[in-house]
């Protein structure tokens, strides 16, 4: 008569037992009292004895497996005897595979689909093999206690009190923010996750005769402009750059980006991996004049000016001359974000050599821009327009041109040096294997 | 600090009292020699002999009427219900009289008692001595309500509630009694009644939990802990009154709230704490609806497992708190 | 026992005040001034006056829904006494309690009481303050007939007896509950007999006959003050109008209501002292008049008597 070995129960309310490991193997004698395998429970590691002598079959459970309490993990069987067909989980591995769907299932999965009144073979598993596993039996119990109570909705927006609120604080309009709650309830991350991805934020028109006070940011930001104006004497100059290679060069990486699921390459990552390539080339302008010398900066860090409603913040891609293209962009999509969510450390906005500020998603053709006190020069980035240019041969092209303007401090560096850098600079858009010179 | 048990602290406070002010006396069934059904009293009547200790026959409406009738004239008397089920049979005393008295009477008089009964489940004691009825109390104005759920706790609210001047019903959670133990200091202290306490400090959600359930909730708190879930777990400590602010507070803070408590669900406290929410500035930051994990809508069973079943355990806490604060209710 | 001259027309004063009231009290609720439910104790001043005659000042006194005779023999004010009646700010209640709560627990009345039996078991707990105090007083508790049969009653006259509390119980059996005569509600005969049941005497006495009344109590009294532990004292009597207002007297016939009439407790004493020559008509018909005057007084007072203020309507719900 096969004897069952069962997890045992060692505390009142102890629910499941942990395996630690056999003593035994398959088919191995074993004698009555035996110790034939260590389990443990929250408090205790206990050795299980054998219920009787003979041979162990059946055994089910791998180290660090739990099981609950009084569930069969074994028989002791007697020489000539078969295992009990419909009791051990073996034999249930053994069931024609079209029942196999959704019948596999852990056993904390098995007792809380049970408790739940679902049937666990209904569930979709999403454990190894299809198994179906604790997070989904929790997400199939969410779908089903959900379910609309029959009462007729209004197609008002679902969301929280809270993301309501913020919403209203942010002036942001509920039904275009995409919900990640049940029922696809709005709730307050989404909500602020839409207020970080929208562009420059648009600020309600001011009440005429509103008096803002000129503090904090506004204050300091405006002290360095007037600072580096009237101390910096600045020259500008402006090129323009065929970007129709640029932008293909930006598609391939992009798709190659999406089959790895790495980061997006942004036009300002690229860019700012050309201007320290060209810098690298044109010293003079990644340096700062301080006092009675003039320092030439060991790295290119190059600052990305992002706007927010209380000023302007510059977060810094440091080191950008050792970096590969990949890790610029993810690290420029990084700052820009936590940038716009006025999330940066202080270290973030430090140490910048050299300044891009680009206001072509505004469709800002060309534009001069104010040097960052500390830095030597400035680039102003316009918007890429469709222009008409001879194509030399007496026909016309229609060509992607972006205009660069660059602000330099004609103390440290003259016209020429300026030129020089912009032409390098230009080279690169247009020829972006340059970059690998 | 020296370590009392829940029971130890509770014994302490009136131990104490009963030495300061000669007006306060004890009253209940079995509480002299015996010792009380839980030992609570164990020693008592040697230290203030049987007329300050007195044990009565079997009469629940005669021990609350007692304590009302002394409390009236001038004493400040402490009453014993066995078990808080057995409130039923004096209830006339409790709720038409004691409530009540004080109001009718046009404010001339004040009734100061603290009758001190033990609730909940989980002693196997089935359906008629393991309820948790703490709400009907809640219910009458005219009396507070209170339940300690550590030694700390119990010994500073049962010295408060003896010298407060109204009708005090104070809940034990009797598997506390033993169980709970925790630093307490020996000189008298008094907590006020109607400030509740906050026992973790949390920030992805608040669980305001009563009785059994706060020390439940922390385990649950320490295993969510694990998974990168803070909890915050809020102890009320006072049923009525509520502390109000504290319970905005937390709910304010964290935008998401579970109530735990272990009497049945419908008609039970939870329902007053998340109207109470609902209605007050915490409104605007609630990020996911509040979620009331209570009892089961049954009689208590027998059954040890059923039992168990029949209220909410440490694993249900950290299933509801976990989908809580995933966004997933 | 002979009790005084000056006390025993006290006592004539004392029921003719008590009638006075009732009378004015069911006129005033016919007129609409008096609102809710009252139970008027028409036929039953003895009982009260007896009762209260026995005790003294600062003794405890529960009292019982029909209870504004005991009010009267107690020696509350007539005119706050009134004014709560109308449910004004300056009644003994302010206003809050009506005539089922009238209290004036500082000097002792603690309540009439709203449940029936409701106040027997607090007889246990004021005996207990008074045991462990020392003080030397006694609590009188006044239920009906149909309390008797009510656990609290049972309960209560238990934990006194073992304790020999300094309590009195007095059953005012007016041989009606609401409308279950007292002799089909219990299988005994008399009420006193219950006493036996808890240790403690027990003595039915003709409860119209407010000297037989003050006797009986007078006794239970001395033996609560000597600490020999409490009494039940059953007074027989009745109750001239219905349970409450709304009560038409169905389960009661005419001729029953006529012939305890004229058992009436007022005449019957009034007879004695003018027959002894205690007192004249003259005298007795000044006594009416003056309890009359005193009554219309009252009623002056109330109808002038502001209503409670709603901005206080919290008040008193807890001791601050």
């Amino acid at each position: 008569m096969a004897e069952a070995i069962i997890m045992p129960k060692y505390e009142m309310s102890q629910e499941i037992g942990t395996i630690v490991e056999w003593a035994k193997q398959e088919g191995d004698p074993v004698k009555k009292g035996e110790i034939i395998l260590v389990v443990e429970t929250d408090k205790v590691t206990m050795d299980v004895e054998c219920p009787a002598t003979g041979i162990i079959a059946g055994m089910r459970g791998e180290p660090g497996e739990q099981i609950p309490v009084t569930e069969i993990i074994g028989y002791v069987l007697q020489p000539g005897e078969e295992l009990p067909a419909a009791k051990t989980s073996e034999a249930k591995q053994q069931a024609p595979a079209e029942e196999s769907k959704g019948s596999e299932a852990t056993p904390v999965a098995k007792r809380m689909a049970e408790e739940a009144g679902l049937d666990v073979a209904a569930i979709q598993g999403t454990g190894p093999g299809g198994k179906v596993t604790k997070t989904d039996v929790e997400n199939a119990l969410v779908g089903e206690e959900k379910a609309p109570a029959g009462i007729e909705e209004t197609g008002k927006v679902r969301a929280t009190p809270a993301a309501r609120r913020i919403a209203r604080e942010n002036e942001i309009d509920l039904s275009n923010v995409a919900g990640s709650g049940p029922r696809d309830r709005v709730q307050a991350a989404d909500v602020l996750h839409a207020a970080a991805a929208a562009p420059a934020p648009v600020r309600a028109v001011r009440q005429a005769g509103e008096a803002i006070p000129f503090t904090g940011m506004r204050k300091k930001i405006a002290d360095r402009m007037q600072a580096s104006y009237q101390t910096a004497p600045h020259v500008y100059m402006t090129i323009k750059a065929d970007m129709s290679i640029f932008q293909d060069f930006r598609s391939r990486l992009n798709a190659r980006a999406d089959k790895e699921g790495t980061a997006h390459f942004s036009a300002t990552a690229l860019l700012v991996k050309a201007v320290s390539w060209a810098l690298l080339r044109n010293p003079i302008l990644n340096s700062a004049l301080s006092g009675d010398s003039i320092k030439m900066q060991a790295e290119t860090n190059i600052g990305v000016a992002v706007a927010l409603d209380e000023g302007l913040i510059v977060p810094v891609v440091r080191n950008v001359e050792q970096l590969g293209l990949a890790e610029i962009a993810e690290t420029v999509n990084d700052v820009v974000q936590r940038a716009r969510k006025n999330a940066l450390t202080p270290a973030e906005v430090a140490g910048g050599t050299f300044t891009i500020s680009n206001l072509g998603t505004f469709g800002i053709e060309q534009f001069t821009a104010i040097i960052n006190p500390g830095q030597t020069a400035i680039l102003a980035v316009g918007a890429i327009q469709e222009e008409v240019v001879p194509d030399g041969d007496g026909d016309i092209d229609i060509v992607p041109m972006m205009r660069m303007t660059l602000g330099l401090d004609h103390r440290v560096a003259d016209g020429a040096s300026g030129a020089r850098f912009m032409a390098d600079l230009r080279d690169a858009l247009q020829e972006p294997e340059l970059m690998l010179w | 600090m020296r370590e009392l048990t829940f029971l130890e602290a509770i014994r302490e406070a009136m131990v104490q009292e009963m030495r300061r002010d000669e007006r306060v006396f004890f009253i209940g069934e079995d509480i002299g020699t015996y010792g009380g059904a839980f030992g609570v009293s164990f020693g008592m009547i040697d230290e203030f002999g049987p007329e300050r200790v007195i044990d009565t026959p079997i009469s629940e409406l005669g021990i609350a009427g007692a304590i009302t009738g002394a409390a009236m004239t001038g004493m400040r008397p402490i009453g014993e219900i066995m078990f808080m089920d057995f409130m039923t049979l004096a209830s006339d005393q409790l709720v038409n009289q004691a409530a009540k008295l004080r109001f009718m009477f046009g404010g001339t008089n004040k009734v100061p008692f603290v009758m001190r009964s033990p609730i909940g489940s989980g002693a196997g004691a089935a359906a008629q001595h393991s309820q948790s009825l703490e709400n009907w109390y809640v219910h009458i104005p005219g009396l507070k309500v209170v339940m300690p759920t550590t030694p700390y706790d119990a010994k500073g609210l049962l010295i408060a509630s003896i010298r407060d001047d109204n009708p005090v019903i104070f809940f034990e959670p009797k598997l506390l009694y033993k169980k709970a133990k925790g630093p307490v200091p020996e000189e008298p202290y008094e907590i006020p009644l109607g400030v509740a306490d906050v026992k973790r400090e949390g920030k992805d959600l608040s669980i305001v939990a009563t009785g059994m359930m706060v020390p439940r909730s922390l385990e649950a708190a320490e295993i969510l802990a694990e998974e990168g879930i803070d909890v915050e777990v809020v102890d009320p400590r006072t049923l009525r009154p509520l502390d109000e602010e504290a319970i905005v507070k937390t709910v304010m803070k964290t935008g998401k709230m579970l109530i735990v408590h272990e009497a049945c669900k419908t008609g039970g406290y939870g329902g007053e704490l998340a109207a109470v929410i609902a209605e007050s500035q915490a409104f605007d930051y609630l990020d996911a609806p509040i979620v009331r994990l209570a009892g089961k809508d049954i009689p208590i069973p027998y059954n040890r497992i059923l039992e168990a079943n029949a209220v909410p355990q440490v694993p249900d806490i950290v299933a509801e708190a976990r989908k809580l604060a995933k966004g997933k209710v | 026992m002979a009790i005084d001259k000056k006390t025993r027309i006290e006592w004539l004063r004392q029921m003719y005040t008590a009638r006075a009231f009732e009378e004015m009290a069911e006129k005033l609720y016919a007129l609409g001034k008096i609102h809710g439910t009252m139970h008027l104790s028409m036929g039953m001043e003895a009982s009260a006056v007896g009762t209260i005659a026995a005790i003294e000042k600062g003794d405890y006194i529960l009292g019982t829904h029909r209870g504004h005779s005991q009010l009267v023999a107690y020696g509350a004010d007539l005119n706050r006494m009134m004014a709560e009646f109308m449910g004004k700010a300056t009644g003994y209640c302010r206003g809050r309690g009506g005539s089922m709560h009238i209290a004036d627990v500082p000097g002792g009345y603690l309540g009439a009481q709203g449940i029936v039996a409701g106040n027997i078991p607090l007889a246990v707990g004021v005996g207990l303050t008074i045991r462990n105090t020392k003080s030397g007083k006694i609590c009188l508790c006044f239920f009906g007939d149909g309390a008797t049969n009510e656990g609290a009653f049972h309960e209560s006259l238990n934990m006194a007896a073992i304790w020999k509390l300094p309590v009195v119980f007095v059953c005012e059996n007016n041989q009606y509950g609401m409308s279950m005569n007292i002799q089909d509600a219990m299988a005994i005969d008399k009420i006193s007999d219950r006493a036996a049941a808890y240790g403690m005497p027990g003595v039915t006495v003709d409860g119209n006959d407010v000297m037989a009344v003050y006797e009986a109590v007078a006794e239970a009294v001395k033996r609560a003050r000597a600490g020999e532990g409490p009494s039940l004292v059953e007074n027989d009597t009745y109750r001239w109008r219905g349970h409450s207002k709304s009560d038409a007297n169905r389960y009661r016939t005419k001729e029953e209501i006529a012939e305890w009439m004229e058992k009436d407790p007022i005449a019957r004493f009034q007879e004695q002292l003018i027959k002894e020559g205690a007192l004249t008509q003259k005298e007795v018909d000044n006594i009416e008049a003056n309890a009359q005057a005193a009554i219309d007084e009252a009623v002056k007072y109330a109808d002038e008597s502001p209503e409670p203020d709603v901005s206080t309507i919290y008040e008193g719900v807890y001791a601050e």
